[in-house]
């Protein structure tokens, strides 16, 4: 089976209001970026994948029929993938399984969200069910509130723990040249801003960003021919649990320990805490940082909160986690996910510029959709293996 | 517990239900100016500088070769009818404008359609009052003896429109389907709970469903839950968003129903404003149903749920 590595990645600058161009104008914009990277153009490109969340956040359905004409993809196979805060990561997934069939070799993948355009916590509680939850759903918000004030109790993930992964974030955005916001912030400020679903409070929260990311990936000869400093994807795996089953305790994601074990198994991880040297955590509140600490063995279950606290994680800590800043620097959500892929594979391959870890070889990345019942677990080597 | 379901009452067909979303929409620079454009009755295209394709409208990216650069032209008002269809809506219309290589889709809108024929000359019609949106070209009308006109270049143009607000209205029948229907015609009827038991590993569920996701087996008996619970759990609501049914402060609150494994969403009321400061409201906190006068067949025929006594269950 071949390998397949990362050989270009493209941001746009994030931010919350992007008048200047449309929706595919701002996807572009990252393509643009990737293919310099990668020193390609869209002639060497076999297949697109388009990344973007739910339909509603852009009023526009089937985007990616717009974006045919803005990425120069005509008469090529196009394909979009959605799957909420992990789309990233699920498009990145099918665009490794186009490499793996044997259908293409070099597959571009574009993510983006334009969320200046309209009503996010509306339109994401358009993925409750119309009878059953949707009437009184928070977007996500309420639910990720209410499964923190439990892990509270349970696993001591205080406000406190959490509101020290908005100082460490928001501090490693500082030197993020693509980051949406960079303002930093103190653990007291954190715990003073205004609540806005108790527990959660307003720097809890990542801000609303219109942003697009892209990333190419190359079959093994391919890759080398492209570029000398390939990113090796070492696993990639998204799985599943039912959102409503019987005895859901959602303390931990059991989706996430089983993506994590099946992408440990393929790299070869067997100690992460000390294996990794970097990685890229989606965090779409500042509790679910914690919470994957645990869920990805960085720590034991109850140990995240003493974590952060180490400074461990911090961009001088032995696991230093999210340099770019993570989600609290910008969160266009439909590419909030590929970000943190792109992110890992600029560390490997020494591309991270101001938030490089020095001698990063192998990154660890997450990111995850739905009502935390979709979970994604990628590893990202400057080897093979 | 255990119950046999009873006839239901009433056959539960569907619930109505509007999704309502405010958008401002970007158009991009390119558009921005065509929109623009449209007020001084001028239509602007992009020739693409790499294969000389002309769009209308003017596009920031050339679908054919994929350039972005281009020149913006003025693009005659005039062209010919390549196909149409009639709709209890209107005439829609795609026109190839003279000069241009893509077809323009809008509609003609004046005159009888059955005098429309393909190849059939229209010129432009223009609102009496721009709005500064794309309607300002209110569409095409048949001009037999138009001549064709050639396409100029657009020189100074307006200032372009960068976002335009946008309403999306969306009405939806959502059928009940046997299990919601029976959950609902007694929540509305008989202000009764009920789901279902997995034969395999013994759970109830709700709501009730056809199969156990756990278990994928076809779930068995119909089983009466009592409309107290617990809180597995919950948080205070403080922001106010779009479509948001209750005033806050609230609890959001996820809620297992006694005997049932499965989560409910609603909400916690009745609390002091002290209490809702202090969250003594809690994972483990018991939970009863509080009924509204509302027969709707939904969730909110529970006004909320109010904190009861009892041994919080861990
Ligand atoms: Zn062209
Ligand atoms: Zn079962």
């Amino acid at each position: 089976m071949t390998q397949i590595a990362i050989v270009g990645t493209g941001q746009t600058v994030h931010s919350r209001r992007r008048l200047d161009v449309s929706q595919a104008g701002l996807a572009r914009e990252a393509v643009t970026e990737a293919l310099l990277d990668a020193g390609l153009g869209m002639d060497d490109i076999d297949a697109v994948v388009v990344a973007s969340g739910p339909a509603m956040f852009g009023s526009v359905n089937q985007p990616e029929k717009w974006l045919v004409d803005a990425l120069g993809a005509r008469y090529k196979p196009v394909v979009r993938v959605t799957s909420g805060g992990g789309t990233g990561l699920a498009g990145a997934l099918q665009a490794m399984n186009q490499i793996k069939a044997g259908l293409a070799r070099r597959v571009l993948v574009v993510a983006y969200d334009k969320l200046s355009e309209g009503a996010l916590q509306a339109s994401i509680s358009t993925l409750y069910d119309p009878f059953w939850g949707r009437e009184f759903a928070v977007g996500i918000m309420g639910f990720s509130a209410a499964y923190w004030r439990a892990r509270m109790d349970k696993l001591g993930h205080t406000e406190e723990a959490a509101a020290m992964v908005s100082v460490k974030n928001r501090k490693n955005a500082m030197l993020n040249p693509k980051a949406h916001v960079k303002k930093e912030v103190t653990v007291e400020e954190v715990l003073a801003s205004k609540p806005l679903c108790w527990p959660i409070k307003l720097l809890d929260v990542p801000p609303i960003s219109d942003g697009a990311c892209a990333v190419i990936l190359a079959a093994e000869d391919d890759a080398a021919a492209i570029t000398d400093r390939p990113a090796w994807i070492r696993g990639m795996a998204y799985y599943s649990e039912a959102d409503n089953g019987p005895n859901r305790s959602m303390l931990q994601s059991v989706p996430l320990k089983v993506a994590a074990a099946r992408v440990y198994q393929n790299a070869g991880v067997t100690n992460p805490r000390r294996q990794f040297d970097v990685a890229e955590l989606q965090e779409p509140y500042t509790c679910f940082e914690l919470s994957y600490y645990e869920g990805l063995g960085l720590c034991p279950e109850g140990g995240a909160a003493e974590l952060i606290a180490s400074g461990a994680t911090e961009m001088s800590g032995d696991i230093p986690v999210n340099p770019s800043g993570g989600c609290m620097g910008a969160n266009p959500i439909g590419a909030t996910a590929l970000i943190r892929l792109a992110e890992a594979a600029m560390q490997v391959t020494g591309k991270a510029g101001a938030h490089q870890i020095g001698g990063a070889e192998l990154a660890l990345v997450q990111a995850g959709g739905g009502w935390a019942n979709l979970r994604g677990v990628a590893v990202v080597g400057a080897t093979k293996d | 517990m255990t119950t046999t379901a009873g006839l239901p009452r009433e056959v539960m067909g569907a619930m109505d239900a509007r999704l309502s979303m405010p958008y401002t929409l970007t158009a991009g620079a390119a558009t921005g100016v065509f929109l623009a454009e449209l007020a001084q009755q001028r239509i602007v295209g992009t020739r693409c500088s790499a294969c000389e394709t002309i769009r209308v409208p003017a596009q920031d990216f050339c679908g054919d070769c994929g350039g972005d650069a281009h020149d913006l032209v003025i693009v005659p008002p005039s062209g010919d009818l390549l196909a149409w269809t009639v709709t209890d809506q209107g005439t829609v219309a795609l026109v190839l404008l003279d000069g241009t290589d893509i077809p323009f889709l809008h509609q003609v809108v004046e005159g009888d359609p059955a005098a429309l024929s393909m190849g059939a000359r229209v010129t432009a019609v223009w609102a009496a009052e721009p709005q500064g949106a794309v309607m300002d070209l209110m569409g095409f009308a048949l001009a037999p003896s138009e001549p064709v006109h050639a396409v100029e270049e657009a020189g100074e143009t307006a200032t372009p429109i960068e976002q335009l607000n946008y309403q999306m209205v969306l009405d939806y029948q959502h059928a009940y389907g046997h299990f919601y229907g029976s959950l609902f015609d007694g929540i509305k009827n008989d202000r009764r709970i009920r789901g279902v038991r997995c034969p395999s590993c013994r759970n109830v569920l709700v709501p009730p469903r056809a199969y156990c996701e756990a278990c994928f087996v076809r779930t068995g008996d119909w089983v009466d839950v009592p409309d107290t619970g617990v809180l597995q759990a919950c948080s205070v609501v403080h922001i106010e968003f779009i479509g948001q049914r209750v005033p806050p402060p609230y609890v959001y609150a996820e809620i297992v129903l006694d005997g049932t494994s499965t989560r409910l969403i609603h909400t916690v009321g009745g609390l002091s404003a002290e209490a809702l400061r202090s969250g003594s409201v809690h994972p483990g906190s018991r939970v009863q149903a509080v009924w509204s006068d509302r027969r709707t067949g939904s969730l909110s025929d529970i006004d909320f749920f109010k904190v009861i006594d009892g041994p919080a269950d861990e």
